[in-house]
């Protein structure tokens, strides 16, 4: 399945019901769909939100396929050259009032998907997350 | 819809119904402040009726959840949707949940 959206909030709403039909036709539990929702949400703000110098439309590709329990998904993007995967991983075994507040979306991302691939490719960003599903 | 408030005493619980994307994240950071501003002890985010938290969402809970404890005051989540447990405890955030709430392993 390809998405395309445009690097506006308002699509975040629109890819929700896309995700949601698409767990729904797929039979997929709540917690898959609800990581495969969480991973696409976090990645897609901050396309959004600090990949462009402007607020141009542009347009981010989204491609999901589903095969063999496994769930594999592509963002790419022509923002900014961004790799989410250089920022460190975040500590989880450190109590509350020791987290940090930054870098949560990625973290997100590390926690929610078993695979990430980053790579920059002809002025586009491309990451690739991989899940096994039950 | 829009986040509904009950203050008794020191007491408040801000209910935040639905998704919480990055927008609704920021209305329930005001709420906070509001709360904080009107001499609250203890404020309770009830999640029942949400279905999904993002980052910004945790973010506003984590950052309020520490200044209340700084002040010996208290800000938690409260029954939160199967949703919101398992998005809390996919993220290492189950301790945000006030103890009687959270999942037993």
């Amino acid at each position: 399945m390809n998405i395309s959206l445009r690097n506006d909030p308002v699509e975040l709403s629109r890819l929700a019901e896309i995700l949601e039909e698409f767990g729904r036709r797929h039979g997929l539990t709540q917690r898959d769909l609800l990581a495969l929702d969480l991973s696409l949400h976090e990645h897609l703000t901050n396309i959004i939100n600090y990949g462009y110098d402007n607020t141009k439309p542009r347009e981010i590709q989204i491609r999901l396929r589903l095969g063999d329990r496994l769930l594999h998904l592509e963002v790419e993007d022509d923002a900014r050259p961004f790799n989410p995967l250089e920022r460190p991983p975040v500590d989880t075994t450190v109590p509350l009032d020791q987290k940090p507040l930054g870098g949560l979306g990625i973290h997100i991302i590390r926690q929610s998907m078993d695979q990430l691939e980053y790579r920059r490719d002809g002025g586009r960003n491309i990451l690739t997350m991989r899940k096994r599903i039950a | 819809m829009p986040i509904t408030k009950i203050a008794s005493a020191d007491n408040w619980e801000l209910t935040v119904p639905g998704r919480i994307d990055g927008a609704v994240a920021n209305q329930l950071e005001i709420e906070i402040l509001g709360a904080i501003r009107a001499g609250a002890k203890e404020i309770f985010i009830n999640l029942s009726q949400a279905d999904f938290i993002c980052s910004a969402g945790i973010r506003v809970l984590l950052q309020y959840y520490r200044q209340m404890k700084n002040n010996q005051k208290v800000l938690l989540v409260t029954r939160p949707s199967p949703n919101i447990t398992s998005i809390l405890d996919m993220t290492g955030f189950i301790d945000l949940i006030v103890e009687g709430n959270r999942p037993t392993t």
